[in-house]
């Protein structure tokens, strides 16, 4: 099991420091830890009580006042709604077809290596260059896939897929799934490789199909990957900003807008700074609640 | 950052590809995988490929003949021309500058973060611990609006300085995780005997444990460069000025210069990415290893 495996805790400290020895190896980077990371979270809190506008000097306390009025926020509900779509969407299709990858690479293949290294290739690179990639890609008049469409003679079909309510979010959720894709594939590659041969033997004599084999003998063996995956691209999939940011920054009008986007405009656009904390507050703290259950299994596994 | 996983770091060994014994060997069937999987490779690669196609052909013959045309001649002006207007001359620097500072410091610190919490006794281990990982869980953007105000009153806004604080905070939590499973690992005989020699914690830190976990701190360092060169987030907050900006940064506002100019841009984006391609394409063994050692464990 990849991080929650293999856990040979070992009972005897090897050194016997004084009391204070081991702070001094932890102290440089937890005190970075804390001033830029702890601490601007916990002063987020603060913020977000406030009325703020990001550049006066003084402020008043508000109490909760920005969080009421989140939910009179048509954005807010827009951007909600968009987070949902694109967590269920970029986790569901990218994990899909990275075990699909993934048991087709582990079979008789030639070429693994390189295989491998394609498909794995967009997850490496910045997301503001994927982004303009793809916009690129979209653009309505000269871009490839319009070009394509008009090429197979589909000419109806081609249109601006990021200026329209109507396709542009799906239009950014591509190219989070073509970048996405690679690390399940990755793990479950590496987990697939893991699974005694014995076990599909056994299965065959006692006449299993390969169907049956994969639901009885392949799926349960990748539990501990399965859950890895999912872990990590929940924890990942709420801190989308970057993509939507670069492509289409939350347009057109506001179709795009997740919380992240959302929380941004307010701040450095609208001048609402507390407001758009409390955007920020509020997915991070869901953000935290899903992602406990992960740090604890991590925290568990190695005392 | 970039989502990186977590997982523990054995050996940088590539997974190796062991052939199924007891299957028969790669026959008709075997081709046929091959060339379905060799087909969905070319297509899920081919906006690189398109890229790197139109970023060498003239404008005049991307427009006239169409973007999935094969180019009537080939050209490297679009990479002289975006290069400059781009100003990547500077954006490379500050980038390069920028993960130099940071990759080697943030593993230090990290490694040392993670040396305590394997093989020191230390009080509130776990606190620590689960203080340190449920980093990984914060966006951040619930950080930002705390971190521009205390650069500004630190005057470290519009300086890469500015930038390594809250680089280092956000890769520590990802770096101990992996560091500290690897040091784990190491036997505690071997501290028994250097103790008896008597070696310090530092002298078996710097002496024993870092050598030992060379394999981890490579991983842990490439993919942790990766992350630096991609940020985008707090680049584009506090960086303002042309000569301060980082590769994304600069490379968004390129975007938006180069709107109607598609071989120009195309040639300006691959100028962004081929870095990092590069260095993907050499260390790939270190990463996928890294990222998936510990998946291969059952």
């Amino acid at each position: 099991m990849a991080a929650v495996a293999l856990s040979k805790p070992s009972t005897a400290k090897a050194t016997r420091s004084g009391k204070w020895s081991p702070w001094l190896f932890a102290l440089p980077a937890l005190v970075v830890y804390v001033a830029f990371l702890v601490y601007p979270a916990v002063s987020s809190l603060w913020f977000s009580l406030t009325d703020w506008d990001g550049l006066s000097a003084t402020y008043n306390f508000v109490g909760l006042d920005n969080y009421f009025k989140l939910p009179t926020d048509p954005v807010v509900l827009t951007a909600v709604r968009n987070n949902v779509i694109w967590t269920v969407v970029t986790i569901a299709v990218p994990t899909v077809i990275g075990l699909g990858l993934a048991i087709a690479l582990n079979g008789k293949v030639h070429g693994k290596p390189i295989l491998r290294l394609i498909f794995y290739t967009p997850a490496v690179l910045p997301l503001v260059s994927i982004a303009s990639i793809w916009g690129w890609l979209y653009n309505p008049q000269y871009g490839a896939i319009n070009s394509f469409l008009r090429l197979i003679g589909l000419d109806g079909l081609a249109q601006p897929w990021l200026g329209q309510d109507s396709t542009a979010l799906w239009a950014v959720m591509v190219p989070a799934i073509w970048l996405r894709t690679g690390f399940p594939m990755l793990l479950y590659l590496a987990a697939l490789q893991g699974i005694p041969n014995e076990l599909y033997e056994a299965a065959t004599v006692d006449g299993a199909s390969r169907w049956q084999q994969f639901w009885h003998v392949t799926m349960p063996s990748l539990r501990p990957a399965h859950y890895i995956v999912l872990a990590l691209s929940l924890i990942d999939s709420f801190k989308v900003f970057d993509m939507i940011y670069a492509m289409t920054y939350g347009g057109p009008g506001t179709a795009t807008q997740v919380m992240g986007t959302w929380m941004y405009a307010n701040v450095f656009q609208y001048y609402q700074a507390g407001y758009g904390t409390a955007i920020a507050v509020v997915i991070t703290v869901v953000a935290v609640a899903v992602g406990i259950p992960y740090v604890r299994s991590q925290t568990r596994e190695a005392s | 950052m970039t989502s990186i996983a977590p997982v523990r770091v054995d050996a940088p060994v590539v997974p190796s590809e062991p052939e199924p014994v007891s299957q028969p060997p790669k026959g008709r069937k075997g081709l046929v995988i091959t060339l379905v999987l060799l087909v969905a490779a070319l297509f899920w690669i081919s906006p690189l490929v398109l890229l790197v196609i139109t970023a060498a052909r003239p404008l005049s013959d991307f427009i006239g003949n169409g973007p999935l045309s094969w180019p009537d001649q080939f050209t490297w002006t679009n990479f002289k021309d975006a290069w400059g207007i781009g100003n990547f001359a500077t954006t490379y620097r500050n980038s390069a500058l920028l993960a130099l500072m940071k990759v080697p410091l943030g593993v230090l610190i990290s490694a040392m973060l993670g040396f305590a919490l394997a093989k020191l006794r230390m009080k509130f281990r776990r606190t620590v611990m689960f203080t340190v990982f449920l980093g990984l869980t914060i966006p951040i953007y619930i950080t930002i609006v705390p971190v521009f105000i205390m650069m500004r009153q630190a005057g470290a806004t519009d300086s890469l300085f500015g930038l390594l604080g809250p680089y280092l905070a956000f890769g520590i939590p990802f770096e101990v995780l992996v560091l500290q499973s690897f040091f784990r690992q190491i036997p505690d005989e071997i501290f028994e005997a250097a103790k008896v020699d008597g070696a310090g914690d530092w002298r078996i830190f710097f002496t024993i444990v870092l050598p030992l976990s060379t394999p981890a701190l490579v991983t842990v360092a490439i993919l942790d460069a990766v992350a630096t060169w991609n940020e985008f987030l707090f680049a584009l907050i506090l960086l303002n000025s042309d000569a301060h900006k980082t590769i994304p940064v600069g490379l968004l506002n390129f975007q938006g210069q180069f709107a109607n100019n598609n071989t120009g841009l195309a040639a300006g984006i691959l100028i962004a990415v081929v870095p990092i391609l590069i260095a993907y394409t050499l260390l790939q063994r270190w990463i996928v290893g890294g990222l998936t050692a510990g998946a291969t464990k059952g």
